[in-house]
């Protein structure tokens, strides 16, 4: 007898086909983004005398100073977070879940807001002092609230997510606290800061980005069979044989890992991490070992929209990109989420 | 005493000073099917938790295979062990298919792939419960009874000796509840199964299953055949309610009647026998 079924189940090849052809998209999307701008520039003449004197081509200068380093960013974030969104999704067993649940905003916006006000003005391997605390904050705040989630039972989901809550709330208090107490363009940097910003970063820190966030998505690609397990849950994951404990502990490291490493480059961008997640699942079903490539994917090409957008509508004003990924990724994701309901199964 | 599953002295309790379960003592031999049978907080569902290894006992010892359960890693108690627990629905919209899948989890290969060993497997597992026909369905457009196969499925598709169960009827109409212990039976004949069920069904209990463990709430426990354990008198002792006692062919049926229902005052107290 044939089971039809077994052939719907995913096969190796359909995962490269649909990942392959997502970054095809995503290469399409950052050529003809960064030919869009306040400057027109074109391709052809960017590209034609590239090794000629600095100054000489300003076409090349322009591609290749300004707009590529800041759509590589684009990229990194949002694959970065709408990764990790997945993944906290699944280990949370919560719809609702997103990069920053656990803290990692509060703490970063903490670090960041220290720095500020703090007036620290060196620099750590060309890192400012907010991208530096920014980082230890965000790192330092899910560590603290995985530990008090331990005590509250072994991987006790709601414990973790209420210890997420009210150290979201208790480091929000003292934000706003430092915030009432800041000189007034400090509180404005810091408030720019927070809504999510990009900005043109070097290509050393670029690389080193690069390889940490593509390095954590291979990671969780390789447990997303034991992050499907888990979506049951942990008793029924672990009696099907997933070692849960260094699955969680994996996932939760990378997830919170590159997380701190997205927020620390770029602040704090909100919408990624929740709605892209559900875009794909929505389409493409639920199984991880699609939707943790794919989520990153799609994320990068969401970001790199979204920063065009920022740095193009009002230019050459530019605008927080935080702004725009509410924006556009919420209109966005009420057409998928009635279009493909009926797919998903939280929603009954 | 030999078996598959071995308890030994087992003891245990939530906090410090409670007593769930006591002493408790018995075995299972390879290929039986054992109804674990008691009033609600007996700890049958405890019993069940430590058999699974997601409990450790207080005192005592648990050994699968004559190894304690402890020594075992997730992965290898996985390959003796397949648990069925109440209705457990994912986050996520999964098929049917896909859920059956995941009991070969740790068997994937490098890339997270499965083996045609284990589409097969699997596609057997579908067979065996009747699912096959609804594999690409989504999980959360089932009914109950079809839920509840497809755990069954997927806890066969582990091609563990062992199968554990906890309540695996007790949201089913009859002719599911029926369904479900037809298809346990099948996998202990044919497949030769060990199979241990909570219930709360004694009826279906004492038509299907070999053996039977009898847990009260004051930490008695009986283990032994399932037509001696399951006597009217003991479930009446231990249930604490009146019990009519009947026999068709070669079944036996047990009734409860409540202080109120029409012929309780029929029902010979002792006996459980119908008097007129």
């Amino acid at each position: 007898m044939r089971v039809e079924a077994m052939n719907q189940l995913l096969r190796p090849k359909k995962l490269i086909v649909t990942t392959g052809l997502a970054l095809g998209v995503l290469i399409i999307v950052m050529v003809a983004c960064s030919l869009i701008g306040s400057e027109d520039i074109s391709l052809r003449a960017a590209l034609s005398n590239s090794g000629v004197a600095p100054g000489a081509n300003p076409d090349h200068e322009i591609l290749v100073r300004v707009r590529l380093p800041r759509i590589i960013l684009a990229c990194l974030v949002g694959a970065a977070l709408a990764c990790s969104g997945v993944v906290f999704q699944a280990l949370l067993r919560n719809p609702l879940a997103d990069p920053y649940i656990l803290g990692i905003s509060s703490g970063a916006g903490l670090g960041a807001i220290i720095a500020v006000v703090g007036g620290l003005n060196w620099t750590l391997w060309g890192r400012s002092p907010v991208a530096v605390f920014a980082f230890a904050g965000a790192l330092g705040t899910v560590w603290l609230v995985w530990f008090i989630g331990r005590l509250t039972g072994k991987f006790h989901t709601t414990g973790l997510l209420l210890a997420g809550v009210v150290v979201n709330a208790f480091f929000s208090a003292v934000i706003m606290f430092l915030t009432s107490i800041a000189k007034s363009e400090q509180v404005y940097s810091t408030i720019f800061w927070l809504m999510g910003n990009m900005a043109e970063e070097d290509f050393l820190v670029l690389w080193i980005g690069a390889g940490c966030v593509i390095g954590g998505i291979a990671a969780l690609f390789f447990i997303s069979p034991q992050l499907n397990a888990l979506s049951f849950g942990a008793e029924d994951a672990k009696s099907m044989g997933v070692n849960i404990v260094k699955t969680r502990t994996t996932a939760f490291a990378i997830a919170a890992g590159i997380t701190a490493i997205a927020v620390s480059l770029s602040g704090l961008i909100g919408f990624v991490g929740l709605v892209v997640p559900h875009a794909v699942r929505l389409v493409f079903g639920s199984d991880h070992r699609l939707t943790v490539p794919l989520s990153g994917i799609i994320g990068a090409i969401f970001l790199v929209v979204a920063d065009t957008l920022a740095r193009t509508i009002i230019a050459p004003a530019q605008l927080p990109v935080g702004v725009v990924t509410a924006i556009v990724g919420g209109p966005v994701f009420l057409v998928l989420l009635v279009k493909h309901s009926r797919k998903i199964g939280w929603l009954k | 005493m030999s078996g598959i599953i071995e308890v030994r002295n087992l003891s245990f309790g939530y906090t410090a000073k409670s007593v769930v379960l006591k002493d408790i003592c018995f075995a299972v031999p390879s290929g039986t099917f054992l109804a674990i049978v008691g009033p609600n907080g007996a700890g049958k569902s405890t019993l069940l938790n430590l058999m699974s290894g997601a409990l450790k006992p207080r005192s005592g010892i648990i050994t699968i295979d004559a190894a304690p359960i402890e020594s075992y890693s997730a992965q290898r108690l996985a390959a003796k062990v397949a648990v069925v627990r109440q209705e457990s629905v994912p986050i996520f919209g999964f098929s049917v298919a896909e859920t059956v899948l995941m009991a070969r989890t740790p068997y994937f290969g490098a890339a997270g792939f499965e083996s045609q060993a284990d589409r097969d497997i699997v596609k057997a597992a579908l067979e065996l419960t009747d699912t096959a026909a609804f594999a690409s369905r989504p999980l959360t457009s089932l009914s109950s009874g079809e839920r509840q196969r497809v755990f069954i499925a997927r806890a066969l598709a582990q091609n563990s000796p062992i199968l554990l169960l906890d309540e695996p009827t007790s949201f089913l109409d009859l002719k599911h509840q029926v369904g479900i212990y037809d298809l346990l039976k099948a996998a202990q004949l044919e497949k030769g199964k060990t199979i241990v069920a909570v219930t709360h069904d004694i009826n279906l209990a004492c038509q299907y299953c070999d053996e039977a463990l009898l847990l009260g709430t004051d930490n008695f426990h009986r283990h032994g055949p399932a037509n001696e354990v399951l006597s009217a008198e003991q479930i009446k002792d231990v249930f604490d309610v009146q019990i009519f006692a009947g026999r068709v062919g070669q079944e036996r049926f047990l009734m409860p009647l409540g202080r109120l229902a029409k012929d309780n005052r029929q029902i010979n107290a002792k006996t459980g026998e119908f008097s007129t």
